[in-house]
Parts: structure tokens; sequence; C-alpha cells
């Protein structure tokens, strides 16, 4: 298990330093004088002095890529063009509100995409399942920003049950929570619907169900637990990706997160924020998957030998 | 390749998905004669007009008939209809001139024969009909999707093949170089590269296009690594045949089943990244009729014009289930085991 985990850190390694060279370069393949792009448009010719000298930007590539990077150790994510605080301070308050609401929405997956899921291996080819499936296949059909804005529509502004927008009270996080996680449900409902019919077709199955056992026991304590085992892995995986498509979530609600910042630096033009939130959300993805890989290893022995 | 198609005919799911698809092709090829109007023309006197406002069964004399009143949004009292005049809505009337395809004409298949305008979705902030912006955003979420899925097949396709036909160091530089991708999730990769390029429709075309590059060079390495492993490639590599001869006439041609699927599955994808970019302000511009675009404004007056939100979002709910219903039936169709 040691070795299989060191070896799964080491692999992570370049790819996070490939993600810091890309996110680097960002700024200096963008069309423009990277200066301007990393101080403001509206920046002083003192500025954009300070800024060269800073980043070096007179010298070769490898020596800009190096002073980034040193920099980055240190926690030195450079200074935002928009607001001149460090773009560490600005994400420091934004970040939380993102895992926030990534981890409502990916609890709201999981305590209702699994229950479906089960529901329709239960009773293949019924009614109910197929009621789940075609649920299910419309719910990875649709835009997150649709439903949002119905979700809006129906319980806030007709039915006035949920704020139409903003954080603070519990049922702030309400429709953002569904929003973000319907698409996430309906995958879990789509793999958990899947797994479970392959574990029911297999041989120890049939075993438990001559012996005698009741239907109950057979599928919950049986097969439900290999089932899940993917299941949750992809819930896993899935709670990354939620981080990345919070950005659409947060500007429908008015969120105050990672996402909203990030569009708002984009149309602004403000790099350097852009640069420190793109890196915050593309690190944790990678931590997030090196922990449920690791999580799956020990839970499943049999991967640790691929 | 004949049994795999007879299947898939015989899917519900897939002749429910080429069904839509259908639809919205027409669509897209009839688009000047199917929508009223050009998706541009503005009329301020009538923004935010409800679906279906102004319009009557009865004529000026009582008789039957589908009739159009003028429509007008009242600085305080609302939308006003002026029930006095009344004219008819005929098929194939003289209207707008429009140019589509090379082909020029001012014919349209349904419209009001007077000097009113027939608004059957409402109208959105300016004026336009909503359901000639709605048809005249079909050929663009198509053409995204097309463009995109190409740039994924053209880029990600060789990548993933010589990675796997290779090994060795080719396989490990392309592979970090995907990892590096995919440790963008989701719609991330695609913000990232519009960053770089800039907002825009053709930049989100090729900023979506681009994130699918990873997804098909990992299909497509872990097929080709399955398929080289084959006896009957290393008769053909025995026999003579060329590294290029190998892999286009004896590989890949069995690794297209797969990447079929996933084309599917990548073009509604496809079209939900460049709906949402349109959405964030990142990709088409105003006045494109742009559904994620025209979203985002129906967003500004939920609450006094809600069908400016949800006939575009329909639009696309539709489009994306199309493909994703033949994305499911093809799996079916060509893999079997999977059901």
């Amino acid at each position: 298990m040691l070795a299989y985990a060191l070896r799964r850190l080491l692999i992570a390694v370049p790819t996070l330093f490939g993600v810091v060279l890309l996110v680097f370069l960002m700024v200096r393949l963008a069309p423009g004088d990277p200066a301007v792009l990393l101080a403001g448009e509206f920046a002083t010719p003192e500025t954009l002095e300070a800024i060269r000298a800073r980043y070096g930007l007179d010298r070769p590539l490898p020596e800009q890529f190096l002073i980034y990077l040193g920099a980055l150790l240190q926690g030195d994510l450079g200074e935002s063009a928009r607001s001149r605080r460090p773009v560490l301070e600005e994400i420091k308050t934004y970040f939380p509100n993102t895992v926030e609401l990534a981890s409502a929405a990916i609890l709201v997956a999981l305590l209702t995409g699994i229950p479906l899921g089960i529901l329709a291996a239960l009773r293949p080819g019924s009614g109910l399942d197929l009621g789940v499936m075609v649920l299910a296949l419309i719910g990875v059909s649709m835009p997150v920003f649709w439903f949002g804005l119905l979700a809006i529509l129906i319980f806030s502004v007709q039915l006035g049950w949920f704020p139409v927008a903003g954080k603070g009270t519990l049922a702030h996080l309400v429709l953002p929570a569904i929003t973000l996680g319907v698409n996430a449900t309906a995958l879990l409902a789509r793999m958990t619907r899947g797994a479970l019919l392959e574990v029911l077709s297999q041989d120890y199955i049939r075993t438990a169900r001559a012996k005698g056992l009741a239907e109950r026991v057979v599928v919950f304590k049986h097969a439900l637990r290999n089932a899940l085992i993917p299941v949750v892995t992809v819930a896993g995986l899935e709670f990354g990706s939620l981080l990345a498509g919070a950005v659409i979530t947060e500007t429908i609600f008015a969120w105050p997160g990672l996402g909203q910042l990030l569009v708002g630096s984009i149309l602004a033009r403000d790099y350097p924020v852009v640069q420190g939130a793109v890196l915050l959300v593309a690190t944790t993805f990678i931590l997030v998957n090196l922990l449920v890989d690791l999580l799956y290893a020990w839970i499943d022995p049999r991967v640790r030998y691929d | 390749m004949t049994r795999p198609w007879r299947r898939f005919r015989r899917n519900r799911l897939a002749q429910a998905g080429m069904f839509l698809l259908g639809l919205y092709l027409l669509g897209a090829l009839f688009v000047p004669l199917l929508a009223p109007y050009s998706p541009y023309t503005q009329d301020l006197r009538s923004t935010y007009v409800p679906p279906l406002a102004g319009l009557s069964l009865r004529g000026p004399g009582g008789e039957l008939g589908l009739y159009v009143s003028p429509v007008f949004r009242h600085p305080l009292e609302g939308v006003r209809v002026d029930w006095e005049e009344k004219y008819p809505v005929r098929l194939w009337v003289r209207g707008e001139e429009w140019r589509w395809l090379g082909i020029s004409g001012n014919r349209h298949l349904f419209g009001v024969d007077g000097p009113v305008r027939l608004y059957l979705l409402g109208t959105d902030e300016q004026g336009r009909d909503l359901l000639s912006r709605i048809l005249y955003g079909i050929p663009i979420s198509l053409t995204i999707g097309l463009v995109a899925v190409g740039i994924g097949l053209i880029l990600g396709v060789p990548l993933g093949a010589l990675s796997a036909y290779f090994g060795g160091r080719v396989d490990l530089l392309i592979q970090r170089l995907v990892d590096v991708m995919l440790a963008f999730p989701g719609i991330l990769l695609a913000i990232v590269l519009v960053a770089i390029l800039g907002p825009g429709l053709e930049n989100a075309m090729i900023a979506v296009g681009i994130a699918a590059v990873p997804i098909y060079a990992r299909l497509v390495r872990g097929l080709v690594l399955s398929l080289k492993a084959l006896d009957y490639v290393e008769a053909a590599r025995a026999l003579g045949a060329s590294h290029t001869r190998v892999l286009l006439r004896h590989i890949l041609p069995n690794a297209l089943g797969p990447i079929l699927i996933q084309s599917s599955l990548q073009m509604a994808i496809a079209i939900l990244f460049a709906a949402g970019l349109g959405f964030l302000g990142l990709g088409a511009r105003p006045p494109e009729p742009e559904w994620g675009l025209m979203l985002a404004r129906g967003r500004e007056y939920l609450a006094v014009a809600p069908h400016v939100a949800t006939f575009p979002g329909l639009a696309i709910v539709g489009l994306v289930l199309a493909f994703n219903l033949m994305g499911d039936a093809l799996r079916d169709a060509l893999d079997p085991r999977s059901r």
C-alpha cells in the first residue's frame, strides 16, 4: 500500500508542475504586453516598470518561470490588478464559500442519486426504472444555468420559499446546492444502477439467494457493498469537478465564491487573480483525485497490482 | 457493421434521438423560411412581450381565423394590446429579406399580412422576436459542436494512437500532457483557454475543442493498447506492413465504434460548454442569437419576462438530449454486454 501511495504521489508531482507551467504561460501566451496584463490597463509607467522588475519580464522565459516558481513556493501569487490586494488574500476570502457550495452539492447528489439508482436497479425494465433513467438522462443534458434560472423563477420569484441570490442563511444554500448537484445526481443514479445490476448478476449473489437469504439482505448486505465502491470513487472525482462547475452556479446565484471571482477577473483582464484561482482549483482537483485513488486502493486491494 | 446498425435502428432511445436531431437539422437548414423575422430586427416599442400576446381567434368582422393585434409596452401600465386593429396570420407570406447558404428571398413559412409583428414566443429586451432568435441559434450551436468535436478528433486521435503504438518516451510525454490538461476539470479548461485566447464565439469553439483533446487522446490510447496486443496486428507487422499502414488500416478501423460513441456524447458536452461560456460572457457576443448568451440576458429580467430565459434553455436541452440519447444507443448497439 505504501509503495502504491508513493508511486501515485510521484505521478502527481509532474502533473502539478505542468499545471504551474501552463498557468505561468497563460499570461505570456495571451496577446499583449505581459506587464500590462499583470498590472492592469490603467497602470502608470512606474507601476509597469516595477512589475517588469518584479517578474523579470525582460529576462529569458526559463528564468522568468524560476522567479514565478520561487515566489509561488513562498505563497506569493502576485497582486490583483483591480484591488491591489495580494491574490492570496483575495482567494482566501472566496475559496471557502466554493468548498461549502460544492460539499452541499455532492451531499445532495449522494443522498438522491444513489437511492434512485438502487430503486431503478431493483426492478430493471419497470416503469420506475424507465422513469428514473429518463430523468437522469435529462439531468445530464440540462445546462446548469437553465436549471438554476428555473429554480429561481419557481421557488424564489413565484413561491417565495428561498432567497433569489446571495449568501447568508441556510436557505441561501438550498437552491445553489441543488442546481450544482443536479448533473452529479443524474450521473450517480446512472452509475449506481449500472454497478448494482452488474453485481446482482454475479455468481456469489446467486449463491446467497440459493441459500434462502431474504432479498433485502442479498441486496443491501451482499450486493450493495461491492456495487458502491466504483460509485463512491466517481463521487469523489465528481467533487473536484463540482469545484470547477461552481463557476456557473455561483454566477447565477451571486454566490461569493472562487468561480465568480474567476469570471469577474477574466472579464476585467485581472490576470494575477485568474492565475491564482485557476491554480488553486486545479491543485485541489489533483489532490482530491489522489486521495480518491488512495482510498480506492485501500478499500479494494486488487487496484494496487495493476 | 450491419448487425450493430440494425440494433441501433431498433433501439427506442436511438429513434427518439434521431427524431429530435432530425428536427434540429431541418430547423438549421430552413431557418430563414421557418423564422418569421431576422434575429436582429428590433422593435423598441414592444420589449418583453409575453408569448402569444396580441393573438386572437376572431377577425375584425367576427370571422374565425388567427389574427394579430399590435402589442406595445407602456412605460407604466405594462403590455397593452390594441384590439381595434387586427391583421390575419397567413402561410407563405412576403416579409423581411433574407440570405442563407447563398440563396436569398423574402418568403416566410408564416407571418402577418399587415403592419404588425407576430410574436409566438414573445420578445426580448430589445423587442426582437424570440422564436426567430432561437431558430437562428440552431446552426450556431450545431457549428460549435461540429467544430469542437472536429478539433478534438483531429488532435486527440493521433496523440492517443501515437502514444499507445510507440509507447516509451513518446507515451510518457503525451500522457503527462494529457494529465496536465485533465487537471482542469470540466468547463475550467475551456475557461482557461478563453482567458488566453480572449472571449468570442470563434475562440469559445476552439477552447471547447481543445478541452476535448485529452479525452480523445486517453480513449484512443486505451483502445490502441488493447488492439495492439492482438495477434492479427503482429501478423500484419510480420508480413512487412509499415507502422503507418498498421495504425491506419488495421488498428484505427477497429477503434471507430468507441470513438463514434464518444463523439456523440462529446457533441452534447461541447454544446453545453459553449452555451456555458456564452452565459458567462466569455463566448458569443451580442447581438449573436446564441442560446447561452440569450439566457444570460433573460436572467437580468427573470421576474418581468421569464419566457426570455425559459425558451432558449429548452432549445439547449433538446439538442443536448438528442446527442446523449444517440450516444447511449450507440453504446448499447456496439457493446451489447453493457446492458
